[in-house]
């Protein structure tokens, strides 16, 4: 661990995919996974989504909004919040953390747009929103975001696969060179732009007061949002490099590994701010609006139940995770953290939705559903593995070093 | 035979209590003719009684009042006397309001329509209309047209009750509101004017159609059979005991106006088509089309009187479906057993 | 709240005038009931309805909808609780009030600022100046955001249609209104349970059936208000002595808690921020770094200082060393003395 001498896998080859076919477990499951999502994937797109979830009139957006969509933007939260960190507020230390978080937030937001397609009934006519803009929908602003954002999440990480081919398409340089000297401006847009599409997701459910539990239910929602997705970002960054270390270990630089541990110490103190700060606003919003009768309910049991282990306790095992600089709490708490926000994100879409309907008509995810769900999870991470086995994102380029 | 003894009992208590009336009319009379005691007469007369009378007789006409008949249907005495004690209206209801009184006015304890509930143990007032409300309420025999024909305060519907005689002298009328009438006075007034009252002479079914043939909206249907002698049958004979009805129904097309509503009393009334139309005029919408109106009035008015046939939804017992529709209705709705083509009468 | 949202609105006129449609733009940018004068409703009174069914099966033939399972004769379904789906635009429900049963019919309420429409990022939903409505499925992306919107329940999907699945919903016979006829429900209706005309007028008819029938109607119309007005109102039967107007509602399973406002304006605030967030964000993050870089630089130029002044100790401490040397050992001495310091410096120098 103490020295890396790390041999650059695309030096004299262009692609590096020995990795992929290794007989190992990891690989096998992943090979069944994604086999099985292309045969729901056939029928998804010939049969209709009614043949392969449990969507209703009533649950319009189920698993594949609430995980695939909520969680996915959120849990993608890590690339502006690093950006920021590294970039704007110059914590210079950061630096190592800042290509894996980008390429997890491109990887990410490109996943939420595919999963986003499986979902809608005319995946085709995304674009429309573009063409017939329905300026007073909170979707269109989201739409609108999540679009320029991916444009920009996409030049930031254009990067890494420019130094991978630079070698034999020397032009790439130029574009290479450009990028660079725009990071500042990338950056500050990826973080306005994140702004406003993480808190609008959570104005999505601004116009269903009827529909959504009072206790998740706040015209606050959107900073509620916004507010948790940066909790999630770095919790994020933390949690994936937990399972970075261990599967792309021999990826990884001198300067990675020696910035690794100050990067989740440095995030878990802020993580444990943020997360305080959360649970503040929550409580303070749950008693401004008077809901207090509430939390003695079934649902105030539940909602205690969020606030209490998946905020309250995730933020203090990250006070002291950092403070007694603990590498296993810090991640026992990004892991906490991850669960909580899918847990908030399930809450809202689905669990606290529509709670007044009667128990029949309530929805509940089909196999199916979960399945898609998990394949285009394990393409995130399929995409993420061929990333790192051929561009420079864990470690340096040695040709490219001084440029940062 | 171990019911035999309460069975003499009670057939003694009917003979008396059907023996009572009968000496209490001739008991009246002989009253009504020496004019002994007000208290015990059969009639009141009441008056606006007010601390400031109009001094030239001016006001609300009095109400003769049939006090025996009232007793006789109401049994109780509190339910008027909602105080328990048996002194005049007019002592603690005048026409401004007396502290005795609660300040409650003397229209407002004649005619209040909703009278709170009082607290258990003291009896909830009754006025005249929210009395005679009941009535109509309760008894399905009023209730059909009741549930469409509200009494409304008009100036046919006050005269029945404030139409004290001609003969009445201004200073009567002066000192009648003034509260200090003689008695003596009072009561030959409240007579002559009881006395003077005649019961409406009502059409008679015969003066209707025997049956009515609907058929400007038949499409699924044939035409609709409305038996309306027998309609109109039922409803007299149901009513010719009615003492309440017979007082207050004063016309004599007051029974046909339920159905034959809104235009002028008539014994040959308007069409109903003529002011409903087949399909509704968004220009008027307050007015039923004329399907809805028919079967409003038929409906409401059965259920009122709580006639458990026809059901509702179903339509085939009152219509026929019709000869050509009624093959491809039967192969629509074959095996409903909640249609049943029926005749009617 | 509302008012500082809407100040908001205002505020960000240059970007959000585009939130507005065509009708508010040219009332000057304010919200006014109603939108369209003279436009239609429909009055659902339920103390008429008698259950039947005519109307959904009017509905279902005038649309051409697929035929259901059950005939619409067997009235039996009415027991169960229904709602409006892709391929039943509207449904009859029995509720129990006040021991007795009523039928409420339900279908889209047309209301007057739509949920669905403000929601549509496509721009799907359109009111049209007749009250109701409309959907236009050529356009449509499939997000189903519009049935997360509705506060009714109204639209449904149709989630087995694999290739062009459409949102459908009531449309209130849009078509035949255009040919001057009723809609199907309205024509089909035997009892007069429904009653079309102006909303303007129907509020008046509501009123004054409740006038004239004193007790026999709950004081509330339905609609009227609810979530910004409807053009589909509803009466219900007066509730029991002791119970409110809006428990009337309730028991006809109807959402008493939606505010008079359009439930679009809910997220007008949120909306209105953005403008803001896109024209501060920059100016606060930019700040962030010009500060973090100033810093960055001070910290540099107080190294600097501070080295410059070590260096100027040094050279003073060797200069005044050399000095002594030359006066006890001679000058050549004191030139071995200052390059072996100056050698030793330049060593440590590098070190750093």
């Amino acid at each position: 661990m103490a020295h890396h001498n790390i041999v650059i896998p695309t030096k004299d080859k262009l692609f590096n995919l020995g990795e992929f076919s290794l007989r190992r477990r990891g690989n096998l499951i992943t090979a069944i996974i994604l086999a099985v999502g292309l045969v729901i994937t056939v029928i998804r797109f010939t049969q209709g989504i009614g043949s392969v979830t449990n969507l209703s009139d009533v649950q319009p957006w189920g698993m594949w909004i609430g995980f695939d969509l909520l969680c996915g933007v959120s849990l993608a939260a890590g690339g502006y919040f690093t950006t920021v960190g590294c970039y704007i507020m110059g914590m210079k230390h950061f630096h190592s953390a800042v290509r894996p978080a980008v390429t997890t937030a491109f990887l990410g937001y490109t996943f939420v747009v595919v999963a986003l397609l499986y979902d809608l009934g005319h995946p085709l006519r995304l674009p429309y929103m573009f063409f017939f803009p329905g300026t007073t929908s909170v979707l269109f602003e989201v739409g609108l975001c999540v679009a320029t954002y991916l444009t920009v999440l996409f030049v930031e990480f254009s990067v890494a696969p420019m130094e991978w081919l630079a070698g034999r398409f020397p032009f790439l340089l130029n574009w290479r060179k450009l990028v660079v000297r725009c990071t500042i401006i990338l950056t500050i847009f990826g973080v306005t732009l994140s702004t406003l599409h993480q808190s609008s997701l959570g104005s999505l459910y601004l116009i269903a007061p009827g529909k959504l539990h009072p206790l998740w239910y706040s015209p606050f929602m959107p900073m509620f949002f916004f507010v948790s997705s940066m909790a999630a970002g770095a919790s994020m960054v933390i949690f994936e490099g937990m399972f970075a270390h261990k599967g792309v270990h021999h990826y990884m630089d001198d300067t990675h590994l020696r910035e690794a541990d100050e990067v989740v110490f440095s995030f878990s103190k802020a993580a444990s701010f943020i997360l305080f700060a959360y649970f503040m606003l929550k409580f303070t919003d749950m008693l401004v609006q008077a809901n207090l009768p509430y939390v003695f309910s079934g649902y105030g049991l539940w909602w205690l139940v969020e606030m209490l282990f998946f905020v309250l306790m995730p933020a203090l095992l990250y006070a002291r995770g950092s403070r007694q600089r603990n590498l296993r709490i810090c991640r026992f708490a990004a892991a906490n953290t991850v669960l909580g926000i899918v847990l908030n994100r399930f809450n809202v879409s689905m669990i606290a939705f529509n709670y007044a309907l009667p128990s029949a008509e309530r929805y509940f995810p089909s196999l199916w559903e979960i399945c898609i769900s998990v394949f285009v999870v394990t393409m995130i991470v399929t995409a993420y593995r061929f990333i790192v086995y051929h561009m420079p994102v864990l470690y340096e380029h040695p040709d490219f070093k001084d440029a940062h | 035979m171990r019911n035999g003894k309460t069975l003499l009992l009670l057939a003694a208590v009917a003979l008396i209590s059907a023996a009572c009336p009968t000496i209490d009319v001739a008991a009246g009379e002989a009253q009504v003719s020496e004019i002994e005691d007000y208290k015990d007469s059969r009639y009141r007369a009441i008056f606006p009684v007010s601390e400031k009378p109009n001094p030239a007789g001016v006001g609300m006409q009095p109400t003769a009042f049939n006090h025996f008949v009232h007793v006789k249907k109401a049994g109780n005495c509190m339910s008027c006397h909602h105080n328990g004690i048996t002194v005049a209206c007019t002592s603690c209801h005048t026409m401004e309001g007396k502290d005795e009184g609660g300040f409650v006015t003397l229209t407002a304890a004649m005619h209040k329509r909703h009278i709170a509930q009082r607290p258990e143990g003291t009896a909830t007032p009754q006025s005249c209309i929210s009395c005679h409300a009941q009535q109509t309420k309760s008894k399905p025999e009023c209730a059909g047209c009741h549930s469409i024909v509200k009494p409304a305060r008009s100036a046919s519907s006050c005269a029945p009750c404030h139409n004290m005689t001609p003969s009445m002298t201004t200073e009567q009328m002066q000192q009648g509101s003034a509260g200090t009438l003689p008695d003596v006075e009072k009561l030959a007034l409240a007579s002559a004017t009881i006395k003077a009252r005649e019961p409406a002479r009502y059409l008679t079914p015969e003066d209707g159609p025997y049956k009515v043939y609907i058929d400007g909206l038949s499409d699924k249907f044939g035409s609709n059979m409305y038996a309306h002698r027998r309609h109109v049958e039922s409803v007299m004979e149901k009513l010719a005991d009615n003492k309440l009805a017979q007082a207050f129904h004063a016309n004599p097309e007051t029974l046909c106006a339920t159905c034959h509503h809104i235009s002028p009393l008539s014994a040959t009334p308007p069409k109903c088509g003529s002011c409903h139309k087949a399909t509704i005029d968004p220009e008027q919408p307050g007015r039923t089309n004329l399907k809805a109106a028919y079967h409003l009035m038929c409906m409401n008015c059965h259920k009122g009187m709580q006639v458990a046939r026809p059901v509702d939804t179903s339509c085939a017992t009152c219509h026929k479906p019709r000869a050509t529709q009624s093959l491809t209705m039967d192969s629509q709705s074959s095996g409903q057993g909640s249609i049943t083509p029926q005749s009617v009468n | 709240m509302n008012r500082r949202k809407f100040l908001t609105i205002l505020g960000s006129a240059g970007v959000v005038s585009a939130l507005s449609t065509a009708e508010v733009k040219a009332a000057g940018g304010t919200h006014t009931f109603p939108y369209y004068d003279g436009s239609f409703g429909v009055l659902h009174d339920t103390t008429r309805c008698i259950g039947c069914r005519e109307c959904e099966k009017a509905c279902n033939k005038v649309n051409s909808l697929p035929q259901p399972k059950k005939p619409f004769e067997d009235l039996t379904v009415c027991d169960t609780r229904r709602r409006t789906s892709a391929y039943e635009w509207t449904v009859v429900n029995k509720y129990e009030v006040n021991g007795r049963q009523v039928f409420r019919k339900l279908q889209c309420f047309h209301c007057n600022d739509p949920a669905c429409a403000s929601a549509c990022f496509a721009k799907c939903f359109q009111k049209q100046p007749d009250g109701s409505v409309t959907y236009d499925g050529s356009q449509c992306v499939g997000c189903r955001y519009c049935m997360i919107a509705c506060p009714f329940y109204a639209p449904g999907f149709q989630y087995d249609e694999a290739f062009d699945p459409l949102v459908q919903k009531c449309t209130f016979c849009e078509p035949r209104l255009k040919e001057g006829k009723l809609p199907g429900c309205v024509e089909a209706c035997p009892m007069d349970a429904l009653t079309f005309g102006r909303r303007s007028d129907l509020i008046k008819v509501a009123r004054a059936r409740m006038a004239k029938n004193p007790g026999k109607y709950a004081d509330y119309i339905y609609g009227e208000w609810d979530a910004g007005g409807t053009a589909w109102m509803i009466l219900a039967p007066a509730p029991g002595a002791a119970a409110k107007p809006d428990g009337a509602m309730q028991a006809l399973g109807l959402d008493t808690h939606l505010g008079n406002r359009p439930m679009g304006e809910l997220t007008y605030g949120a909306l209105g921020a953005v403008p803001m967030i896109v024209a501060f964000w920059p100016v606060l993050f930019g700040g962030a770094y010009a500060i973090s870089k100033r810093r960055d630089a001070i910290h540099e130029a107080e190294k600097e200082a501070a080295i410059k002044e070590i260096k100027n100790d040094m050279t003073y401490a060797v200069n005044s060393a050399a000095h002594k040397v030359a006066e006890t050992h001679g000058q050549a001495a004191a030139d071995t003395v200052r390059e072996a310091m100056s050698e030793a410096m330049q060593d440590k120098g590098g070190h750093n």
